[in-house]
């Protein structure tokens, strides 16, 4: 054929798309042959023209593009039964036309080749069929008449034979050759279902055949046959069978066989075309609504069993959920008594789910006999409330059927119906045993935490304090380090720091317990060397098997002179005046608890005014692949000139040695004595104890003023006796404050004494000396009471220059 | 013991010397007096108290060697103080007029050698 020539070869895939035209004009032109022999005109006139159907089905499958597949077929059918070149041109560029406006059409309307929806049926119907093929038909008789083979009064029914014969095999071919065309979709049909596909065929054939022969009204026999394929096998059943019966129909018509026997042509086309376009609606519209309702009927059932997953997983996702959160639901129906519980109820009260009789009673019997009767009497409440509303959350605790005791936290809902009579309750129980036991164990924690670190530094007249304190890691772990201050009954001030190796309660028990016997000792032995003695002692003893490393000591504010014991602890610091920082590293001797006699060793240093003395532990200086040494080496640098702010000092310390993930927890404990200058203020409680603390400070400051030795000596007589006055008399047996201000004018010291008691000088036989005594040692008394307290302000040239 | 004062007793013969060393105030007088008095024992006839390492004394240090004259006397035993010249309780206790109730002396030598002799009759 002459095709290959006019392939267009610069097409991609040019030799599939000759292929694809070859593979149509071929079809084209055997399905017309085939039709012809059907004709009932002439030779070219047919009662169906199968090609048409064939080159719809090329178009709609292989693409608009192939036409010159169609057109080549049609144009060679037609040149033989044609009158010359001319017509048959014609005649096949309506036959190519027609088909290609088919399939243009039918891609506009959306059409399915798998005729699956009723509107595709429609559309093959009406568009594919019956609209389109009347472009063929008029080219196709126009020609005709045009070229004198066909008399002009001939043209209607001609017309419409064209036109049916088309439109038919548009309906009959097409479906059949798309059927063929389709994937077949679902592999392994049961074996029956190819018999019965078969039996189905062999039977239409047979009545087909026989009808036709015997009795034309038996014809109508085929109707349930093409029912029954439509029904069991759709477009794949309907289509063959329908193309079968029309066949035989029309080969009848065309052999004049049967119900054709008589009657005009137009008779007999009428009836043959009646027939067939109600065998093709027939099959179609059926085919395509069963199909319609299968679909429907599978998504249905898609939708279902995908819903029914879709509850399957959920409910093991709340299964899941509540298994992790320790949280069950359960459900009560209370005019049906019935109970029901999720798993997670089950394990949480000690059971195989599912597999307990849960009723109220059952329930209740687990729980504890004093929180049963909070539930019995919540449950009664909310039953009697005649309305939708939550029940107040309840903790309560149930014995499991091993003996184990689980602390629960319940909640719950009833719901009433329309007569507001209670209908069901819903609730929820979570396991919060650990969650309570977690608590617990935190604020034991907390308190032990606060215990062992003071909560506050004490205020020290002269004495400028910081501190700080790093857990270890992020998970604030209680550690091992603390540190203290404890003012001393001497008024010296006790500084102490220390480590206990490890972490946790253990660690941080023990460090509770030597802090609080470091402060027992402190106040009773003014030695450091004796108190850390006897804190070996205790550790020996009482703590075996603990590592602990300590430094203890003892500052003389006054003086500035440091004693102090070092049992293992690495050394303090002191940045002196000009910022130069050095480590007291004499007197070191070994941990607590070792048994050695070395460890009493005690030494002392002085700090001269301006210097700030650092104890830290070693957590501070010890940084994972780094020796100890270099740690020190890194302290000190980092503590040249240590600022004026104290609290900034530490912070700089910290930020610059301590990682984020420091493995061991750092306490550090910055000091600075600083002058009393100014105006101090001392406010102190009215005790004996404070006597000998406070003449510390005033001696001090007496220093710091410049005050003659005997001056000094007669002002902290005067005070002594002042505030010995109002620790006796101003509040009873009651507490009080006691305030002390102290100033210096003109080389004259002030001080002034207020209480907010109420006392007169004493007359006793052995006191009575207090006030006149006072008076004798100072150049001035005056004394003012009132309700609210008194006052007693004294002054004394301080300086000898000026004495009298 | 409180590190405020420390109480040293020694037996000389028929003396007991009793050294008080640091400071006596309202918080420790009690606790000194009673170191005094266990530091004394039973035999001696005469207690000898020596001030010369105190530092501080007010009142409450006064009242409380009233007292211990006081309870000496009742049982018939004599007590001095030996206080140096230029102490800084010398003040208080030449204040209270206490010299003239409490025999006192300026060195520990002199008290020592001193003969026994009556109690004042009467206190102030």
């Amino acid at each position: 054929m002459a095709t290959r020539e006019r392939t267009p070869r610069k097409r991609p895939g040019g030799w599939s798309y000759a292929a694809g035209v070859l593979l149509v004009a071929v079809a084209y032109y055997t399905a017309a042959k085939l039709g012809l022999r059907l004709a009932l005109v002439g030779r070219n006139i047919t009662p169906i023209w199968p090609p048409t159907g064939i080159a719809v089905v090329a178009f709609l499958v292989l693409g608009r593009r192939v036409w010159p597949g169609v057109a080549l077929a049609a144009f060679a059918v037609n040149l033989p039964i044609s009158t010359g070149v001319l017509p048959a041109t014609a005649t096949a560029a309506g036959n190519t036309i027609a088909p290609l406006v088919a399939a243009t059409l039918l891609a506009k309307v959306g059409f399915r080749r798998e005729i699956d929806r009723l509107r595709d049926a429609t559309a093959i119907v009406f568009v594919g069929a019956l609209l389109s093929m009347s472009i063929s038909a008029s080219v196709g008789t126009g020609v005709l008449v045009a070229s004198g083979a066909l008399p002009a009064d001939e043209l209607p029914g001609s017309w419409a034979v064209w036109w049916a014969g088309d439109a038919m095999g548009v309906l009959v071919v097409a479906p059949f050759v798309l059927s063929l065309v389709r994937p077949w979709r679902r592999p392994g049909r049961p074996r029956w279902r190819h018999l019965e596909a078969a039996a189905l065929f062999v039977l239409t054939a047979t009545v087909c055949l026989v009808a036709i022969d015997a009795d034309p009204n038996l014809m109508f026999l085929v109707i349930p046959l093409l029912g029954w394929a439509a029904w069991r096998f759709q477009q794949r059943g309907a289509a063959p069978a329908a193309l079968l019966v029309v066949v035989v129909a029309s080969w009848a018509a065309a052999k004049g066989v049967g119900p054709f026997r008589a009657g005009t042509m137009l008779e007999k086309m009428l009836i043959l075309q009646a027939f067939n376009a109600t065998v093709a609606f027939c099959s179609f519209f059926f085919a395509a609504v069963v199909t319609e309702r299968m679909q429907a009927h599978r998504a249905l059932e898609r939708s279902a069993a995908g819903l029914e997953a879709r509850v399957r997983q959920r409910t093991s996702q709340l299964s899941e959920a509540q298994q992790i959160a320790h949280i069950g639901s359960w459900e009560w129906l209370i005019p049906q008594q019935r109970i029901s519980w999720s798993d997670e109820m089950y394990r949480i009260h000690g059971h195989v789910p599912q597999e307990f009789p849960v009723t109220f009673e059952t329930t209740v019997d687990q729980v504890h006999a004093e929180d049963a009767a909070r539930i019995r009497s919540n449950t009664e409440a909310a039953l009697q409330r005649a309305d939708d509303h939550d029940l107040p959350s309840i903790e309560y605790r149930i014995t499991r059927p091993d003996g184990a005791e689980r602390v629960l936290l319940g909640t719950a809902k009833v719901c009433v119906g329309p007569d507001r009579e209670p209908l069901r309750m819903v609730g929820t129980v979570q396991d919060v045993t650990e969650a309570r036991k977690a608590e617990r164990e935190h604020r034991i924690a907390e308190t032990l935490q606060r215990g062992l670190l003071p909560d506050r530094l004490p205020e020290v007249p002269g004495l400028a304090l910081a501190a700080r304190y790093v857990p270890a890691g992020a998970d604030m772990a209680v550690g091992g380090d603390w540190y203290d201050v404890v003012e001393l009954p001497s008024g010296h001030v006790g500084l102490a720091i220390g480590d206990v190796a490890g972490h946790g309660p253990r660690a941080a028990s023990t460090m509770g317990q030597l802090r609080m016997a470091l402060r027992a000792y402190a106040l009773e032995e003014p030695s450091p060397a004796d108190v850390v003695g006897r804190l070996d002692r205790l550790v020996s003893r009482l703590l075996e098997s603990e590592i602990v490393t300590l430094v203890y000591l003892v500052l003389d504010l006054d003086s500035g002179v440091v004693q102090f014991a070092n049992a293992g602890h690495p050394p303090p610091l002191v940045v002196g005046p000009g910022g130069q920082a050095s480590f007291v590293d004499q007197g070191l001797g070994s941990p607590l608890g070792c048994d050695d006699p070395g460890l009493t060793a005690e030494a002392s240093f002085r700090l001269v005014p301006g210097s700030t003395l650092l104890l830290y532990t070693d957590g501070l200086v010890e940084r994972r692949g780094v020796s100890i040494d270099e740690g020190l080496e890194r302290l000190a640098t980092a503590a040249t000139d240590g600022g004026q702010d104290l609290e900034a000092f530490c912070q700089r310390l910290l930020c610059s040695m301590v990682e984020d993930d420091t493995a061991d927890d750092v306490a550090l404990l910055a000091i600075r004595p600083v002058p009393l200058t100014g105006r101090p203020l001392l406010r102190v409680p009215a005790e004996p104890r404070v006597l000998a603390p406070l003449r510390q400070t005033l001696r001090r400051w007496l220093r710091e003023s410049d005050a003659d030795a005997h001056v000094a000596n007669d002002i902290l007589l005067a005070c002594g006796e002042v505030c010995t006055n109002v620790i006796q008399h101003a509040y009873g047996a009651k507490e009080g404050p006691l305030e002390i201000s102290l100033d210096v004018h003109d080389g004259t010291a002030e001080v002034t004494i207020r209480d907010q008691g109420c006392w007169r000088p004493s007359s006793g036989v052995h006191g009575g000396y207090g006030l006149p005594l006072v008076q004798e040692l100072m150049e001035s008394v005056e004394l003012t009471g009132g309700p609210d307290g008194t006052v007693v302000r004294m002054r004394r040239r301080a300086s000898s220059g000026s004495e009298r | 013991m409180s590190d405020l004062a420390r109480v040293e007793g020694e037996q000389r013969g028929t003396i007991c010397l009793v050294r008080v060393h640091g400071e006596i105030d309202l918080s420790n007088a009690h606790e000194v007096s009673s170191e005094i008095g266990v530091a004394m024992g039973q035999e001696a006839r005469r207690l000898v108290v020596d001030l010369s390492d105190i530092t501080y004394l007010d009142s409450a240090g006064v009242a409380l060697l009233l007292r211990l004259a006081e309870r000496l006397r009742s049982r018939r035993r004599q007590l001095q103080l030996v206080v140096p010249r230029g102490s800084p309780v010398r003040r208080v206790l030449d204040f209270t007029g206490l010299p003239r109730v409490i025999p006192l002396e300026s060195r520990l030598e002199d008290a020592l050698a001193q003969r026994d002799h009556a109690p004042p009759d009467e206190l102030p």
